[in-house]
């Protein structure tokens, strides 16, 4: 077997390239420090071949604990016995910035006896801006085979291939050059070859002079902003509807089929009831993934970085918590993850700290939800804005903010680093969005969670509904075991003004938020057996929950941590079980305190 | 002068990069090719102190205050 390791530095197009050699779908996107975590998946034409697909590094000398452990694990790789061939992939349109790396690890190649090849990506942009490049001078200095390929395109992707696989170590210029040497071959190499003309710098500098401009920069800043929280709301909308009429025709045209009885009974509350009630919200989060995935390929999201980066400091984060924090109103996990690019661990924590407040998309069903039932379907401002959608921008905001503040306290109690991190973001160039692989991504986003929430959410929903049919026969909820449970927890929730049902739906929403609104549906639906099958919000407003108990209800979910997930993967990648159990035991207070607040502020009226 | 006054579309050449070894976004800064005598340009200058754009050749980077005041260039040409 042999190894083919894919590395260089970020945004290169190394993701792209191993989607084409495996036939896999890694995240490609325009923006530097994607790739997180070395992947692997065999050769398509040659499956006895395993790729490996590198996080983008711009040199041996790594500044943060993730290109480190990157590093080692290239150094690694380098030590195995077992035969790989090294693949330098370059952006020939940005030629300068990757070949100190190239270099270094050429050295390091030919200490070890192993093959090296450089991949020369993006030729297709240089062939379109009819940009030449001096291929067989470049090959002579860098006295190793260079092969030009477009991951985009696939041209010269088969001959690469066929390289990879023949390569066999040769004498290297390189093996015993030092570091110093290093730095000026790869100066002269970039003079000597580098395509002249700054006609791609010039193309983007203009878009970048709008995009970035003191006044423009701002006015298009709040505009995309705008519209991308708009089209979560009203481009899912007619998606969601649809899902909803299906999961509604499914159960009128299912349920009579089970013969009545227990079955029936589950059928209906548990599985149609619960598990329906959730999976209505996933259109949206595929919608969010699409835009934020497009705005990602298409370069803005490091021009927004750099935009928030001067006020996301005074909170004590950084502009590369813009991204995290962006993919954090889609889903805590993946902003997580986004975190890792940011070098410095300070400003990071801070940004796991703002991460668990951004309005994820699991909140999204709680919210919908509470605001059918207590805010009337009205419009404002003589018929252009509707209340329940301002209500829930509102929410939003409210959550972002409050977001923002706490990093800010979090950032000013905390050690403070003495140095203020540095801020260096390649900005790479304005692309349009390959929207293909963003829709695979969309789809694969959506069914995870569909996948992962869905179990759970089925799980919990079959438990609930277990205990509050039994020991009756979903005769009288009240006498069930679920409602001793909830006479249990009743003491925490009743300054709230809620019930033991609320109770029990937020316990259960620990696991996972969502779960919430699938607990409540299965809870009412055992209580209501007997009336038609009525919709969630309407056996809520008929039950009777008050203003300010919904008001105590939203603002306790816009704060408190309730996602296993999210904890578990807090811990893991702060490596501090302590700070994500901090996190979660202070945001269950502080959401405890500001229900209550919030509770009584709105009973006075 | 330091990179950080160099004003829009004016270019100059890298005379080095101050910070010593120990400091990891000197370190950085060369890794990606601010070297002696390398020409280096600004594109732009968004308001209110954020972070500034550099070309380096064909890459551009966004560099704050801090980071772009360890490049100390020679001398000031008009491009
Ligand atoms: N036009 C063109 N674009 C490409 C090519 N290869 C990659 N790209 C684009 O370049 C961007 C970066 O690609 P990735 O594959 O994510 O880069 P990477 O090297 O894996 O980046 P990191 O994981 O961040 O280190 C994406 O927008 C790709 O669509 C190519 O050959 N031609
Ligand atoms: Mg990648």
């Amino acid at each position: 077997m042999k190894n083919v390791l894919l590395v260089g530095a970020p945004n290169s197009g190394k993701s792209a390239l191993f989607n084409r050699l495996t036939g896999l779908q890694h995240k490609v996107a325009n923006y530097p420090g994607i790739t997180i975590d070395v992947g692997s998946g065999a050769l398509r034409s040659d499956t006895r071949a395993q790729v490996w697909d590198f996080p983008g590094t711009y040199s041996l000398n790594a500044i943060s604990g993730e290109e480190e452990v990157a590093i080692d694990a290239l150094r690694s790789a380098l030590a195995d016995e077992r035969p790989a061939v090294v693949a330098m992939v370059l952006d020939a349109t940005r030629l300068e910035k990757g070949l100190t790396y190239c270099l270094q690890v050429a050295r390091e190649a030919a200490r070890s006896k192993k093959p090296f090849l450089v991949l020369l990506n993006m030729m297709d942009i240089l062939e379109h801006n009819e940009l030449a490049l001096d291929l067989d001078g470049l090959r002579a200095s860098l006295g190793v085979p260079v092969l030009p390929v477009s991951a985009r395109t696939g041209n010269g992707v088969e001959a690469a291939e066929a390289a990879l696989l023949n390569a066999s170590a040769a004498q290297s210029p390189w093996a015993d050059t030092p570091d110093a040497l290093i730095e000026g071959s790869a100066q002269q190499i970039a003079d000597r070859f580098v395509p002249q003309g700054e006609l791609l710098v010039r193309r983007q500098a203009k878009i970048d002079s709008w995009l970035l401009g003191t006044a423009s920069g701002g006015v298009a800043f709040v505009v995309i902003m705008t519209l991308f929280f708009q089209a979560i709301f009203t481009w899912s909308a007619p998606l969601m509807d649809g899902v909803e009429a299906f999961i509604l025709g499914l159960g009128a045209w299912l349920v009579p089929l089970v013969p009545e009885g227990i079955f029936a009974d589950f059928f209906e509350d548990a599985v149609f009831g619960g598990l329906g009630a959730f999976l209505v919200f996933v259109p949206q989060i595929f919608v969010l993934t699409l835009i934020i995935g497009a705005l990602e390929d298409s370069g803005y999201l490091a021009r927004a970085a750099l935009i928030c980066h001067r006020p996301l400091s005074y909170f004590g984060l950084s502009g590369k918590s813009f991204v995290p924090l962006l993919s954090g109103v889609a889903c805590a996990i993946p902003a997580i993850y986004a975190a890792r690019t940011m070098s410095s661990r300070q400003e990071r924590l801070m940004t796991y700290v703002a991460i668990p407040l951004m309005p994820c998309s699991a909140r999204l069903p709680v919210y919908a939800l509470l605001i059918t039932v207590l805010i009337p379907d009205t419009t404002a401002f003589g018929g252009l804005l509707g209340w329940q959608g301002l209500v829930m921008s509102g929410i939003y905001f409210f959550g972002i903010v409050s977001a923002l503040l706490v990093a800010s306290v979090a950032s000013r109690l905390g050690e403070s680093e003495s140095r203020k991190q540095a801020f260096i973001l390649e900005l790479p160039a304005y692309r349009t969005p390959n929207i293909l692989p963003i829709i695979h991504a969309s789809v694969n986003r959506a069914g995870h969670f569909i996948q992962k929430a869905g179990s759970i959410i089925f799980t919990v929903t079959v438990v609930v509904w277990f205990l509050g049919y039994f020991p009756n026969g979903g005769e009288d909820l009240s006498a069930s075991w679920l409602a001793v449970l909830g006479t249990w927890i009743q003491p925490v929730f009743e300054p709230l003004g809620l019930d033991w049902r609320y109770g029990v739906a937020i316990l259960a929403s620990f696991l996972a938020r969502e779960v919430f609104v699938g607990t409540l549906g299965t809870i009412f639906g055992i209580e209501n057996a007997d009336d038609d099958p009525a919709p969630l919000a309407e056996r809520i407003t008929e039950s009777g929950l008050t203003a300010a108990s919904g008001a105590a209800l939203v603002v306790f979910f816009t704060i408190a941590l309730q996602c296993v997930s999210t904890v578990a993967l807090l811990a893991r990648e702060s490596k501090s079980t302590g700070f994500a159990m901090r996190l979660l035991l202070s945001y269950l207070v502080l959401a405890w305190i500001a229900a209550f607040a919030v509770h009584g502020l709105v009973s006075l009226f | 002068m330091s990179l950080w006054s160099l004003s829009v579309g004016a270019s100059a050449s890298v005379s080095s990069v101050t910070g010593g070894t120990g400091n990891a976004a000197a370190q950085r800064l060369i890794d990606i090719g601010f070297r002696k005598g390398q020409t280096v340009s600004c594109l732009l200058q968004p308001g209110f102190g954020a972070p500034r754009v550099f070309a380096l050749g064909n890459a551009t980077y966004s560099l704050d205050k801090e980071t772009a005041d360890l490049v100390i260039l020679t001398d000031d040409r008009p491009s």
